[in-house]
């Protein structure tokens, strides 16, 4: 087994759920999906080549659009499946059915970006403080934090 | 009756500011709860606004341990995104330096192992044998901790024959110091018992929590990163990937006695072929548009930076998931049913590193839904009390051993 | 008289307590090396206690995030008077790199008032070894 087969498989067996797959860089496919798929192409990788390892979920600020990519990792290769979702309907499948392990990343993107996680087992907020004010997500990139000036003791 | 408590966060057994919420039942633990976010510094939103070269040292002192390890990972990916090739005497010598912080974070994470144990003499004795690979790394870099090493193309310092010769012989020196705290661990028998049978985590449940390091590696699934999708000159070393089949505390402690061997042997086959030439490459300074995801393995697990560029000489995105945090829900699985008293023991095994993961743990009560802070001497007399008065009927909780 | 008594024993003995208030948790590791063989401060009579109620000295490392916050203030007005805060790192005293971000407040003294500062990122062992010296003989 080698990332070319893991390619030329994606790219026959489920081609209608992906809208593009292909070998990035040496040990990386990227593959994209619709957001309604997600679910299938993930219980695919792991029925087909045995992904089960998650390495994390990252959330990307693209302007009118947020892109979610999740990493699954092998000894062959890394998949990085991801997905678009609009920024007036920030709302995404949660994976946790098939891979229990994503719990506390999909908490986390919750908090940082605003997305909602549909059917997710635990939604709590998870990193961000108890006072923090709600409806404000750091790592947009339209959010800016301005410093309080800061009191010198004993000085000007 | 159930009964909550909660643990942190400042509290002595912890070095950092963790807060656990466990739902107790007599001294049983029933579930646990991890409370994140004291930890929380905001640096991925800090990097977005500094340039690649400031992120190397915002990116180092995300953790004080195992610092190079976010260090590099970082450079490896843009070097990536610049398609540049590092140079190759740079690439020994930074593998060099990961290799002497796994065993420094090792040796840590030995004497914390037996301070949690009771065990204070071992936390003694191998904190002053630390004090040799600080030294090591002190002459290398120039300080004991965030040693800087890294540039893009290559490493910033070389070394030199008197150096080289001085790092071999301390290898002697380490060698014969781990080989008596191995036949000290395993035939001191309160050591062992009192690792053995706790926090247990079995290789299914591993598997699906998605845990990373020596914590999956102690189940007996050899993943590791290092031979799985290797990076700097691991490709070329012969190393074996060290596991254990116990499952518990003990397994892990066994994995990390055996990395550290095999860390000896790594540093030696660098040292005795480290290629001549120059240490770095001139690296570019605007990125063009791109993305990389890059593995490495710290001590502790897999860390694993994504960073996505955007054609100016500042990232767009960097996203930082760090060993401890995938090991979290896999923590929580160990705690169910065990013992309060096994709960620095557990949260140890993992090698916490929360200034990494960011995060924090808090204990609930689960009957009347008030939160109370105790000290561990407050609980440890409370749970004295309970013995006391109540009957345990031993065939309902499964002792340890 | 017991007030010299006291005095003394507090000059010569100082407890102490160790917080970390959000830190990268190198500036800690050292504070715990100096307690070790090599460097040893229990030699000068000061002890690492788990609990505020017995400390004399705070040593603070870490910006304080901004969850943190209440918290070392409950945990500050739990020490006995007089009390001593010793800010320890760069982080501690400015910031270090994580100056700007949300979470943190900025350096210590914009929530407590400190006594000493102890530079470094991290710090040497030797390094808070002198610090906590000098600041026992303004004591006296």
């Amino acid at each position: 087994m080698n990332p070319e087969t893991i390619v030329e498989k994606i790219s026959s067996d489920i081609k209608d759920k992906v809208q593009e797959v292909s070998l990035a860089a040496p040990r990386r496919v990227q593959v994209k999906v619709a957001r309604e798929h997600l679910n299938v192409v993930l219980a695919y990788l792991k029925k087909q080549f045995g992904y089960v390892h998650l390495g994390t979920i990252s959330g990307v600020d693209l302007g009118d659009h947020f892109e979610v990519i999740y990493h699954m990792s092998d000894a062959v290769a890394t998949v990085n499946v991801r997905i678009l979702t609009p920024r007036s309907d920030p709302r995404i499948p949660s994976v946790c059915a098939v891979i229990p392990g994503a719990i506390l990343y999909e908490r986390e993107l919750q908090d940082m970006f605003g997305l909602v996680v549909e059917n997710i087992p635990d939604p709590r907020p998870l990193l961000l403080a108890d006072d923090w004010p709600a409806g404000e997500y750091p790592l947009r990139k339209d959010w800016v934090f301005d410093r309080p000036a800061e009191v010198i003791p004993g000085g000007k | 009756m159930e009964f909550k408590v909660a643990l942190g966060p400042q509290h002595p057994a912890l070095h950092e500011p963790i807060s656990i919420r466990m739902t107790l039942d007599g001294e049983v633990i029933r579930d646990a709860d991890l409370k994140l976010g004291y930890n929380h510094r905001g640096i991925e939103k800090l990097a977005e606004s500094r340039s690649y070269i400031q992120n190397l040292y915002l990116t180092e002192r995300i953790c004080g341990i195992c610092s190079f390890s976010h260090q590099t990972c970082y450079t490896q990916g843009v070097e990536k995104l610049m398609e540049l090739v590092p140079a190759k005497r740079g690439l020994y010598i930074r593998t060099l330096v990961c290799e002497l912080e796994r065993v420094h974070s090792h040796l840590l994470w030995l004497g914390v192992a037996g301070q949690e144990a009771g065990f204070e003499s071992f936390f003694m004795y191998t904190w002053r044998d630390r004090e040799v690979v600080m030294d090591i790394l002190d002459w290398i870099s120039g300080n004991r901790v965030h040693y800087s090493m890294n540039t893009f193309g290559g490493v910033r310092r070389d070394i030199d024959e008197l150096q080289k010769k001085k790092i071999l012989d301390s290898l002697g020196l380490l060698r014969q110091r781990t080989d008596y705290y191995l036949n000290l661990a395993a035939s001191e028998p309160t050591f062992v018992g009192r690792l053995a049978g706790v926090g247990k985590l079995s290789r299914e449940k591993a598997i699906a929590l998605c845990a990373v390091g020596p914590t999956l590696r102690a189940s007996g699934v050899p993943m590791d990163v290092r031979k799985d999708d290797p990076y700097a000159v691991y490709d070329e070393i012969p190393f074996e990937v060290s596991t254990a089949d116990s499952c518990d505390v003990l397994g892990r402690a066994v994995v990390r006695v055996k990395e550290l061997i095999q860390s000896y042997n790594i540093i030696e086959f660098l040292l005795k072929n480290l290629p001549a030439g120059p240490v770095k490459v001139k690296a570019p300074r605007k990125v063009k548009e791109n993305e990389v995801y890059s593995r490495y393995e710290a001590p502790r697990g897999e860390n694993v930076h994504y960073i996505k560029s955007n054609g100016s000489d500042k990232p767009e995105r960097l996203k930082v998931r760090a060993p401890t945090l995938a090991n979290y829900p896999a923590t929580i699985e160990m705690l169910k049913s065990g013992f309060i008293a096994d709960i620095p023991l557990i949260f140890a095994a993992i090698d916490p590193c929360i200034c990494c993961a960011e995060r924090l743990v808090q204990l609930d009560n689960a009957r009347s839904g008030e939160s109370n802070i105790l000290t561990f001497s407050q609980l440890r007399a409370m749970a004295n009390e309970r013995d006391k008065k109540i009957n345990f009927k031993k065939k309902e909780i499964a002792w340890p051993f | 008289m017991i007030e010299r008594l006291v005095h003394w024993s507090r000059v010569k003995s100082p407890w102490v307590l160790h917080l970390n208030t959000g830190a990268c948790n190198a500036c800690d590791i050292e504070i715990l090396a100096a307690l070790m063989p090599r460097f040893d401060l229990e030699r000068f009579g000061i002890l690492l206690k788990g609990t505020p109620r017995h400390a004399d000295v705070i040593i603070c490392t870490g910006p304080i995030t901004r969850q943190n916050r209440d918290r070392v203030v409950r945990i500050y007005e739990q020490v006995p008077d007089p009390k001593f805060v010793v800010a320890v790192g760069a982080c501690a005293m400015s910031g270090c790199v994580y100056r700007g971000a949300y979470n943190t407040c900025g350096s210590i003294d914009q929530v407590l008032p400190v006594n000493a500062y102890i530079p470094g990122c991290p710090i040497r062992p030797d390094a808070l070894i002198d610090g906590v010296v000098k600041l026992l003989n303004s004591l006296k």
